[in-house]
């Protein structure tokens, strides 16, 4: 049987009448338009309120950890290996704070995925990782030469798997072992990799002013609205994100009435625990980007509603996270936990439609941000 | 770069590979074929698992119309006041006569007058392309893209209309296909073939039915990164000419080495068979870099120059592009910059350049050319959807 295609017998996928849908509507509501005016403000804060800080963060928490990673190669006890443990949480959750902004360097050079490789779908990433871990494949052991290799052997992902996954047992006991050495390579590159994203956006005349000062001879933005869209597209682009590649995999919520079994490997981090923090610094830092910018600002009178609810919204799902404390596999088995999980997906699509359609309409995107999305 | 009189600039290309590269690439297409077999359940489930019960819900019986479906001149994608989406057929006014309700946002759009057969595309990275006919002959046929495959938004027929060609995109490699189905046999896939490009996006049948002219934007899409473009830095845009009978290149052209990150998005052909295309540029939004041009088979590319008042409007960003045959001209929209350009296919020259804010599809009309917009307008009627950004002409100039 070569047939590829669904036909639709029995449902019948007839048009429906003109009549049902009446004729030649008028448009809906006038259109709300941008605050034009409060573009450059609202750009200002975004850069130095929450971006620039964001990646002078990383770089501090990446410096820890590669300070960390080397003390522990060299002196290597429980102690040492909980500190560089303790780094890695810290990294993850500034890298989940900031990685909401994929837009400007970090999607230059490959830095995004060099510093977290993310889904790992048919396990490629893994793979790399054990074989270099097997074949104690020195060329690994220096940020220089890891550079050159596979994005997927150089980001969190694989530190992660350096310091929970099978056979990390040794790194408390050997001393500047390979698993080690290849570890602190990795802290090394990530810390290379945030020092490179600091250093654009600290240059006064390069990303920051851009985005602070659109107009015509802007080489980013040529006007306010096209730095305004662009910012909310940071945060719908964000909860997308969220949703769809870190929130659906390892749980898609009630399907058909019955509630997904869940696939606890396909979540981030799982190894170190991770998940749920990083999560919900996902949505602590789309929170953090919407207010420090004082994106209210860019709306016409009238629209607190609308602000309080996408605070509402970004709030319960940092809250419900929160609470999410069992091992992965146990949360989604628990009906108390798995509620939480279901409802942070609710508020996911909820928020998601808010800024949107709702904001982005606010602003004068007629249907919405995704609309003008490009094609 | 900064250009400022009319006409026309003929460009060297450097990646023109010509006929004599010519490779044949029957072998795969046969062996696609062979690989589609036993997917129909998983893939109706999938489908309807994605659809989701409010979709089949809003499938309504037939009802009487208020306009004769044989009005039906045009076809567009929309998206409803409550965020539902669709596709409608409209009359040469603009009036919408009737809708078949998607379950996710279309794209572009294909008809076959030999065979009166509509399809819509699912945007990209969407997994769905609905064929129906406008006078309602048939039901409308769900097909969804094989694993490891989504659709780009566009497709069209062989000439015959029994053949539908689809871009489609081969996210492990890293490669643009174009997914064969047959129209003959339900619309399942028979095969496919390279599109010789990555991220092909547009695609249109030669005059003589013989080649696809097919615009590979050249971003590195995955839809695990959702619409995040990957390669920004090392884009890869090119048009190819690929001959229907084999799947083999027949041509291709790179954009020159100072226009890597001018995206060739979107095709049309005109009376002469020239090929005409339009750009989005991904490089900086103070450069003024050409955003359409054309070809003949056998030609390098030549780029419109446009008056600087026009390629500013044009905000670097050309959404559609359509080709007026009868009147010998060619229209271009920009949602970015609010604006509908038509151009003198024979001169290069600007005809018009009218504001239109949100300006979405164009098509060719009795008299130049109709627009729509995603706040609604449609010509010069307004309706309460947002049409998404491609209009096709279902019925005869």
């Amino acid at each position: 049987m070569r047939h590829r295609h669904i036909l639709l017998l029995g449902l019948s996928l007839f048009f429906l009448p003109l009549s049902a849908m009446a004729e030649d509507e008028e448009a809906a509501a006038p259109r709300a338009g941008l605050r034009v005016d409060a573009v450059p403000g609202v750009m200002q804060k975004a850069v130095d309120d929450f971006i620039r800080p964001g990646y002078r963060d990383l770089l501090e928490g990446t410096e820890t950890l590669a300070e960390a990673a080397h003390t522990l190669c060299e002196k290597p006890s429980g102690e040492t290996l909980g500190d560089v443990q303790m780094s890695f949480d810290e990294v993850v959750q500034q890298w989940s704070t900031i990685e909401i902004v994929r837009v400007g360097p970090v999607i230059e050079g490959n830095r995004f995925e060099r510093f977290l490789f993310f889904p790992d779908r048919k396990s490629t990433g893994l793979k790399q990782v054990q074989r270099i871990l097997a074949t104690n494949d020195e060329t690994a052991t220096t940020a220089e030469s890891l550079k050159g290799k596979s994005v997927a052997a150089q980001g969190l992902g694989a530190l992660e798997y350096v310091l929970y996954g099978t056979g990390a047992e040794v790194l408390p006991t050997e001393k500047n072992g390979f698993r080690c050495r290849y570890g602190a390579a990795i802290a090394d590159n990530l810390k290379a990799v945030a020092g490179e994203l600091h250093a654009e956006w600290e240059k006064p005349d390069g990303i920051q002013s851009a985005w602070k000062n659109p107009g015509p001879d802007n080489p980013v933005y040529r006007d306010g609205k096209e730095a305004a869209t662009e910012l909310l597209g940071i945060l719908v682009h964000g909860v997308e994100s969220i949703r769809d590649q870190r929130l659906r995999p390892f749980y898609a919520g009630i399907i058909k009435g019955e509630p997904d079994k869940g696939h606890p490997k396909m979540a981030i981090y799982w190894r170190s625990g991770n998940t749920m923090p990083a999560l919900s610094a996902n949505f602590s830092a789309l929170q953090a980007l919407f207010n420090a910018s004082g994106m209210d600002a860019l709306l016409p009178d009238g629209n607190r509603d609308m602000i309080s609810a996408i605070n509402y919204l970004l709030q319960a799902n940092v809250d419900d996270l929160d609470e999410i404390d069992l091992p992965l596999e146990e949360a989604i088995a628990n009906d108390e936990q798995r509620g939480r999980l279901n409802r942070i997906l609710q508020n996911t699509n909820n928020v998601l439609q808010r800024l949107n359609l709702d904001f982005g309409a606010a602003i004068g995107l007629s249907s919405g941000f995704s609309f003008a999305d490009g094609d | 770069m900064r250009l400022t009189s009319h006409g026309w600039i003929p460009v060297l290309v450097t990646g023109m590979t010509g006929a004599k590269k010519r490779t044949g690439q029957f072998g795969s297409f046969c062996m696609a074929y062979q690989n589609t077999s036993n997917q129909t359940l998983i893939d109706r489930r999938a489908f309807l698992t994605m659809a989701g019960a409010t979709w089949a819900a809003t499938l309504a019986p037939q009802a009487a119309f208020a306009l004769s479906r044989t009005d039906a001149v045009y076809a567009s994608a929309f998206m409803a006041p409550d965020g539902s989406y669709g596709v409608a057929t409209l009359t040469e006014e603009g009036a919408i006569i009737e809708r078949v309700p998607l379950p996710a946002r279309a794209h572009g759009m294909t008809w076959s007058p030999v065979t009166n057969r509509a399809v819509a595309f699912a945007r990209r990275p969407g997994t769905y392309a609905m064929i129906f006919a406008p006078d309602d002959s048939i039901e409308p046929i769900i097909i969804t893209s094989v694993e490891g495959r989504h659709f780009y938004g566009h497709g069209c027929f062989s000439a015959n209309g029994r053949l539908l060609y689809a871009t489609e995109n081969d996210f492990a490699g890293n490669r643009g296909m174009i997914g064969v189905y047959d129209g003959t046999n339900g619309f399942a896939r028979i095969g496919e073939f390279p599109s010789y490009g990555i991220g092909p996006h547009d695609m249109t049948l030669s005059a003589d039915g013989h080649m696809l002219v097919v615009a590979n934007g050249g971003i590195e899409t995955h839809p695990d990164f959702g619409r995040t473009k990957l390669n920004l830095d090392h884009m890869e845009p090119s048009l190819a000419l690929i001959d229907t009978a084999t799947g083999a290149l027949i041509e291709r052209h790179a954009m020159p080495d100072n226009l890597r990150q001018l995206s060739t998005r979107h095709v049309d052909i005109d009376a002469d068979g020239k090929v005409w295309f339009a750009c989005q540029y991904e490089g900086a939004r103070n450069d003024l870099p050409p955003l359409a041009g054309s070809f003949a088979r056998g030609e390098d590319i030549r780029f419109l120059e446009l008056p600087e008042e026009t390629a500013l409007a044009l905000a670097n960003y050309v959404g559609a592009i359509a080709v007026n045959r009868r009147d010998g001209l060619v229209g271009l929209t920009s949602p970015k910059g609010g604006v509908e350009v038509t151009i003198d296919a024979k001169t290069g020259r600007v005809v018009s350049q009218e504001s239109l804010a949100d300006a979405a599809g164009i098509a060719a009309s009795p008299h130049g050319f109709v627009s729509s917009s995603y706040s609604g307008s449609f010509g010069e009627t307004k309706s309460r959807v947002a049409w998404d950004q491609h209009i096709i002409r279902i019925g005869k100039l």
